[in-house]
This record gives C-alpha cells, structure tokens and sequence, in this order.
C-alpha cells in the first residue's frame, strides 16, 4: 500500500513539473513556481527546487529563489545551475552567503544523506570485520583488519561532516524583505534592523511565532514565518 | 523669504526629482553657512576673522583664478573679508527657480464631467486640488452611490506659475459608470493635504435617456498601440491622441505617461503632432503623442495613458498638418487619461538563440564598422565603432560583449549619456569598442557575435559585427601586458557566468523529505538493525560452541523428535489394528528413546539394552515385563515363522506408552 502510494506521489510530482515547466515557457511565474513548489512538497527534488527558485526569482521573490537553491544544492551539491544562480541572485541582490564553519563547509561536499549513509556503513563494515570472521569461521586474514580499521577511519572522519549536517539543517534563510530583527520576541520590540530576503540566518530557539535567529552579525528575533529552513518542506 | 517644502519637488521646468534633491540640500547648506558663518571653510564664499586677531585679506581657498578680493570691511570688533563674486551655477540656477506655493489655501474642485450622460455612457468623476500630490491621504474614505459604478484611473501632479510662484495642482481621476437613470452624488468629503483639512465639494452626475444636445461628451485619451502582442523587451509604438474639440480646437499634453505594471517609457523617442484624421464623415484635428514603450515582465498587461491638457502650452517642437484651432488663454491643467488596453507579453524562445544576444528584439541593422585607424601597434587601444539602426527600443539596446580571442583584447566603451527628454532619437546607435592588438602581422579585428530576435518569424537572427582588416606593426608593449590580459579575460568569464540559468529538464536526485535522515524517528531503529544481526551471529556462535563441546544435547533432542514420531506411528497402528506394525514401531520407539546412551546405530540395540537403560524396580516390573514382550513379538515376525505373542501386543499399549513417556523425559 505504502509504496503504490508513493508511486502514485511520484507521478504527480512528475506531472506538476511538467506543468510547471509550461506554465514557465509562458511566462506565468506564478502558476509555475505554484506548480514547482507542489511537486517538491510530494517529492524533493534537486530539479524541481532549481526550477522553484527560478520562477520565484522570476516573480521577484529573491528569498524564496535563494531557499529553493539552496535547498537543491542541499540535496545535491552538485548542481551546478543552482550554484551558478546562487551566486548571481547574491551578487545581483547584494546578499550574503551563510558564515558556514569548517565542518559545514566539509558536509556541503557530498548529498546531505550521503553522510549518514557512510558514517552508518563504515561503522558496521568496522564492526563485522572484526565480528564475521570469527562468527563465520574464516580464514585469519590480515585483510579483515584493514578493511576494519579503514571502516573505522572513515566512521570516524565522517562524523564531522555528520555534525556538520545537523547543524545545517537549522541554517535558513529570510523570506520576505526588510524583515524586522526585533530585541524581543514581541511585536512593540525594538528593531534592530531590517533585513533583505535572501539574507542567511541560523535558527537558534523558537517562541511562540517568533524565532531567535543569529544573522552573521546580529542575533535578534523574527517571526518564524519570515525564515525558512534549509531542512523544511519547501 | 524662505519657504520649507515638505519634501523636493521637481518642477516642471525639466529637473527631476533627484536634482530637485540637489537644489533643496545645496540651498540648505548655503543658508546653514550663511547663518553659521564658520571661518575658513573651503569653497565658502563667506570667511570671518575672528576677534583679537589682526585683520587679514581673504584668500581664495581653490587654487583656480579668482577675481581680485575687494577690500575688507570693518564691522565692530569683528572684520569680514567681502565675498569675491559667486559663479556656483548650481546655486544660481536654484535661486532663479521660482518658489513653491505651499501656504495658500488648499482649494478642492469636483465635478464629473459631463454632468449629465445617458445610461452606460461614460463619465468622468474628476477631483483637484491645488496641493501636492505626496501631502494627501488618497484615496478618501467616500462610498459611490448605489447604481453609479467608479474605477480610479489616472492621477498627477503638474505646477503652474501663478504670480512668480509655482502652484502644485494634483489631480485625480475616476470612470464612472451607470446603466439606470438616476441622478448620483457623491456627498462632500475630507481630505488631508497640506497638513490641513481640506472638504472636497459635493459632485452630481445625472443619467437620463436625453441629455441635451448642448452638453459635450467628457473628454478622453485615446490610446493606440502599434502591437498588443509583444516579446519581452520588445518595444512599441504607443500613440496617445487628445481628440480636438468641435471648431477645430485643439489642446496640447504635458506630462504624458503611459501608466502600467512592468512597462518602461522610453521618453527620449517622443514626438508630439497635430494631424487631421476624418473621423465619422468629417475631418477631426488631434493633438499626438507619440512615444516608445518596452515590457519588462511577461503575461497580461493593462496599460493606460494619462496626460494633462495644457491649452497651447506644447512642449518642444511639434508638427501640425491641416487646419488647427489653438485656444489661447492659461490653460485649466484638466487630467486626462484613456480606456486601459490590454497587452500579451510572451518570454522570449529559449531555443535557438544564438551567440551576443543582448537583448534586442525587433528589426535591426549593423552598419559597417569604423575603426580610426587601420594601421595599429601592439599594445596601442583603437577605437572601433559601429552604428545599429533600427526602428524602436533604440536607446535600450545594449552592446554585445566583447569576446574573448587570444590576439585581441577588446573592450566595450560606455555609452553616453541618453539625449534628453524632447530630443528625438536619431535612428541609430552606436557600439563603440576599444581594441587591443596583442600580436603583430596583418590580420582582421575580431567579429563581435550579436543577434537580435525578429519577432515576426520568432527566431533569432545573426547580426554580427563583423571585423576590419587592419595591420598591426610591432609596438612597444610592456612584458606584463600579457598578464594584464590574461586576468581581464579571466575576471570577464567569471562575470559572464554569473547568469540565471534556464530550467532543468528532469527532476534530479530526489528524496523523501530535506530534513536530515540522522534527524528522521525511523534513524535509530535502522541503525539498530545491524547491531541486532549482529548479536543474533554471535549469540548463535556461542550456542553453536556450545553444542560442540555438549553432542548429547543434539542427540537427545534428535531422538525426542524421532521418538514423537515414532509414538504417532505407533497410535496410528494401535487404531489399525495392525499387530504388526504396532510391533515394529514401539520397538523403534523404544530403541530411538535409548539409541543416545550408547555409541551404537538405534537398530542395533537389543531388549537387554533397553533394560539397562531403566532403573532396576522398572526392569523387574511391569514396565520391563512390555519391554520384553514388544521385543519378543517383534523378534517372532522378524524371525520365526509364525506370530507368537502379536495377537496380544496391542493389549500392552497403554502401558507402553507409560513406559516411553518415562524414557521422553530421561531425554
């Protein structure tokens, strides 16, 4: 059931990009940014967010366009149009790109699952080469120890780039322009500046509709609708 | 006198609003300057000496020639040098301008016009007030009456002179729109303009199936595009036409616009005329404004144009045909404004473009480019330039860029300055590049890709520039020439590629949701599975293990399994009837239940070894006793001829079962 289900998402997925895709070609960016965004709501992907974050550019939503982007390269990093666009909405824009520490920028190198994937299978790969031969009865082999402790420095070479995805996923982006950076979590707060869609913010706590957000030079508080995270559905 | 504006204005006498900006701060800061006199400021006309220090002449603090100090005057304890002579022309030009006129009353003024029209004729409701338009809160809080439908439409401001002072006069428009007869007012209202509170009179349209002949129909704009379905970027010819009166007469426009989302004027190609058209049998003299527009976003569009009719006030040259009546007098500054149109904008085709596409669409020609001189030194720039004729959209095409070849370097000059509101445009433009050449011999310039997008066939259309041949003799070019070049070609790639890309065809890597896996509920659960396996291997091992130091256990439970077997059989031969095969299968039950306390095949074990196996008050009693008979029926129809004690062995069943009951347990 489970998965003629998921196959009945996938091909409507499939066929609002299609839809989308026209709707583009026509010239009504709306109705396909619409479309784009349905399709990757029933099923990210790289593609369809790209195509997302350029009918939202075309619409003249940049900080929807940055977040699709940046959403696409977050499941595949190695996109190289939505890097391309990335790069030309920030300098056409005047936006910033996220502060990313270096064990970000080392999980930015592969799919942001691939990580897990590999921190899981060097692990077990570690551990049955050191459990299966004696189980199984094999030969001594001094293959079984290197093939262990090369699963073991893998597992554990990943596991920056592990805690590097994780702290990702609470990286996000503003949505709307001149967004309010507030002293308090309260609509009379104070505003400490205005921030431009597109601008990156890391999400640091929530309360209530706003969210304590850490700009790359200010910490203050937004309404949560105003970000939106890398690790949400689009 | 001075006069505070709420905010700089751009009059209307060709400044902007950005230099109106200028004029307010440089007018500030020369009264700030004035008030302050600060000592010694550079460029400041006005220097003071201060007090108990001996007076010295002014000296002029730019080093440009200036006219010769007038002595000094001496005031009190203080002296002040006389200013030399002011020639800041900025200056002068903004204490020339006439001052703005924002402390007369505000006066509001509403009327529809015509007053009176029959049902589902159009009127206009229109509304001004001699007040700038940024100081109103508009639009008013009234309600339409029931029956009369209003669609705002155009709104402006323009300023008049009025007794060497300019008179802001803002006004705005509505459709409106009956289908019943009826008189409909639009009851006195409040505005804020000025600061102030200003009551906007009561205004009254009638519909009635007869109007009088003698009222004339409200005037209106007529809007005529060229093309209502345009590419993107691609421009029309717009032309907006003030109808002229009965007898001739025949207004001009000010301030013509062509109001719509996503549209770009360009003011630059305008041109006004007069011409004579017949119109319903009789020729009718119009006032046209003519003027290039350019899309900037694709879909629907309604536009509208909206201008002020000025009496014979005509900006600019103007060409009249035919025969004209021009009132005379000031003009009355109405707003006027046309029925929206509607225009389709298309994205441009994504295939087949080709190389230098800048964006032009519509029909355009590359001239034969000029080059200052055809023999060239390496390292020496030359100018190369190149006129575009063309038809519209002229002073928005932009220049292919120079491409990027070994030999050359090429780089794109700025154009100029656009020429001003009321000059018209050319019909050209021109490229204009400047050449490098990198290495010596005779050679062509490099051809500069360009195309244009022809919008009739929709296909993109080659117009390269094409280059010269010239000779490049050897020059005095430095050693980090080349460098230079190789990094300006490097840096003009990167700038290339930073471009919104075109759409992906296919999805791409997909997954089920953009959190994290490691964040998902299900992650720990996976990644238990394998610890789960494994601790299945290896408790499995150690059983394993044990069961090879402990045989036993597998025998016994190898003869419990074969013994329930064997008893089945044996209740199955015991419904029979069937002596024999009762016989044969208790023997084997009882052998099987025995067979692992020896080092023997079960077949081999005889009654005696059974025996052995039961405890001695079993082997002497009954138990024993069933034992025995089994083995001796069994041993008759095994060996001897005929069934000795068969008949009576199902008679010992129950007291066999006890007896393999009680071995079952021993297992």
């Amino acid at each position: 059931m489970l998965s003629i289900a998921g196959a009945r998402a996938v091909s409507v997925a499939e066929a609002l990009f299609q839809q989308g895709a026209r709707a583009y070609a026509e010239g009504t960016y709306p109705l396909a940014a619409e479309a784009f965004r349905e399709s990757a709501r029933l099923e990210p992907a790289a593609g369809t967010l790209q195509n997302l974050g350029n009918a939202e550019w075309q619409r003249g939503r940049a900080g929807h366009a940055v977040l699709a982007w940046e959403q696409a390269l977050w499941l595949h990093p190695f996109n190289a149009p939505a890097r391309n666009n990335l790069a030309f909405a920030r300098r056409t824009a005047y936006l910033e790109s996220p502060n990313l520490r270096w064990y970000e920028v080392i999980s930015t190198w592969l799919p942001m699952n691939a990580w897990a994937w590999i921190a899981g299978f060097s692990f077990w790969l570690s551990v049955g080469m050191g459990v299966l031969p004696g189980v199984l009865r094999w030969n001594k082999a001094s293959w079984h120890q290197l093939v262990a402790a090369l699963g073991l420095a893998v597992f554990l070479l990943s596991l920056p780039a592990h805690a590097g995805v994780n702290t990702r996923a609470r990286l996000g982006f503003i949505l709307e322009k001149d967004t309010p950076l507030r002293l308090t979590p309260t609509a009379e707060a104070q505003v400490v500046t205005r921030l431009a869609a597109g601008e990156p913010a890391r999400l640091v706590r929530e309360r209530g509709r706003y969210a304590l957000v850490r700009t790359n030079r200010q910490l203050g508080w937004i309404e949560r609708d105003t970000l939106g995270l890398l690790a949400s559905k689009p | 006198m001075v006069t505070f504006f709420r905010k700089p204005c751009a009059v209307a006498v060709g400044l902007n609003r950005g230099q109106g900006w200028l004029l307010m701060c440089g007018l500030l800061a020369a009264l700030a300057g004035s008030a302050t006199a600060q000592p010694n400021i550079p460029g400041s006309p006005f220097r003071l000496a201060p007090a108990n220090q001996p007076p010295r002449p002014a000296v002029p603090a730019a080093p440009t020639p200036a006219p010769t100090p007038a002595p000094a005057a001496v005031t009190g304890a203080g002296t002040f040098a006389t200013p030399p002579p002011f020639h800041d022309p900025l200056l002068n030009l903004m204490m020339a301008q006439p001052k703005l006129d924002v402390s007369s009353p505000v006066v509001a003024s509403a009327v529809f016009d015509p007053p009176v029209v029959r049902p589902g004729e159009p009127a206009f409701y229109r509304v001004a007030l001699n007040a700038l338009e940024d100081t109103m809160s508009w639009p008013p809080a009234f309600d339409a009456p029931a029956g009369l439908r209003l669609e705002p439409r155009g709104r402006g401001q323009v300023f008049q002179i009025a007794a060497s002072m300019m008179q802001p006069r803002a006004a705005f428009n509505y459709h409106a729109l009956a289908q019943n007869p009826g008189r409909f007012t639009i009851p006195e209202y409040v505005i804020r303009a000025n600061g102030q509170d200003v009551k906007v009179p009561a205004a009254t349209l009638e519909v009635r199936p007869n109007p009088p002949s003698t009222v004339a129909p409200g005037q209106i704009l007529v809007l005529d595009l060229a093309q209502t379905n345009l590419f993107l970027g691609q421009s029309v010819r717009c032309a907006i036409r003030l109808p002229g009166q009965p007898g001739g007469i025949v207004q001009g426009l000010t301030q013509v616009k062509v109001e719509g989302n996503g549209l770009v004027t360009d003011q630059a190609s305008a041109v006004q005329r007069i011409e004579t058209r017949p119109s319903g049998g009789v020729p009718v003299a119009s006032y046209v404004y003519e003027v290039s527009v350019t899309p900037l976003q694709t879909g629907e569009l309604s536009v509208f144009a909206q201008g002020f009719a000025v009496g014979n006030r005509f900006g600019g040259p103007i060409v009249i045909s035919g025969p004209v009546t021009i009132p005379g007098g000031a003009p009355l500054y109405t707003l006027l404004d046309s029925d929206p149109r509607r225009i389709r904008v298309r994205p441009l085709p994504t295939t087949g473009m080709l190389p230098g596409f800048t964006g032009a669409v519509g029909v355009y020609h590359v001239g034969t480019p000029v080059i200052t001189t055809n023999v060239l030194r390496v390292g020496e720039p030359v100018r190369f330039s190149v006129q575009v004729r063309g038809t519209d959209g002229l002073a928005r095409l932009v220049a292919p860029p120079p491409p990027q070849i070994p030999d050359w370097q090429v780089f794109p000059v700025a154009p100029g300055a656009p020429p001003p509101p009321g000059v018209n445009s050319p019909g050209f433009t021109t490229f204009n590049y400047t050449l490098i050449p990198m290495r010596e011999g005779r050679q062509m310039t490099p051809p500069i890709p360009f195309c244009r997008l022809d919008p009739v066939t929709e296909s993109y259309v080659d117009i390269s520039i094409p280059g010269l041949e010239v000779t490049v003799e050897p020059g005095q070019a430095v050693a980090d020439l080349e460098t230079l070049a190789q990094a300006a070609r490097v840096e003009e790639v990167e700038e290339q590629k930073l471009a919104l890309s075109g759409l992906t065809g296919s999805t791409g890597l997909a997954t089920g949701s953009l959190v994290p896996m490691q964040q998902q509920a299900w992650f720990p659960w996976v990644q238990a599975a394998p610890a789960v396996l494994f601790l299945g291997l290896w408790s499995w091992d150690r059983r394993r293990r044990f069961l090879e130091k402990h045989p036993e256990v597998i025998r016994c439970r190898r003869a419990r399994r074969a013994l329930r077997r064997q008893r089945r059989i044996l209740r199955q031969a015991q419904q029979r009837r069937d002596p024999a095969a009762f016989a044969s299968a208790a023997v084997s039950a009882l052998r099987i239940a025995c067979a692992p306390y020896y080092p023997a095949e079960p077949r081999a074990l005889v009654s005696a070894d059974i025996l052995a196996v039961m405890e001695e008050s079993e082997r002497v009693g009954p138990p024993g006793a069933v034992v025995r008979r089994v083995f001796d029926a069994y041993n008759a129809r095994e060996f001897a001829e005929g069934e000795n004690g068969l008949e009576t062995v199902l008679e010992s069943a129950p007291a066999l079962e006890q007896v393999l009951a009680r071995l079952e347990e021993k297992l």
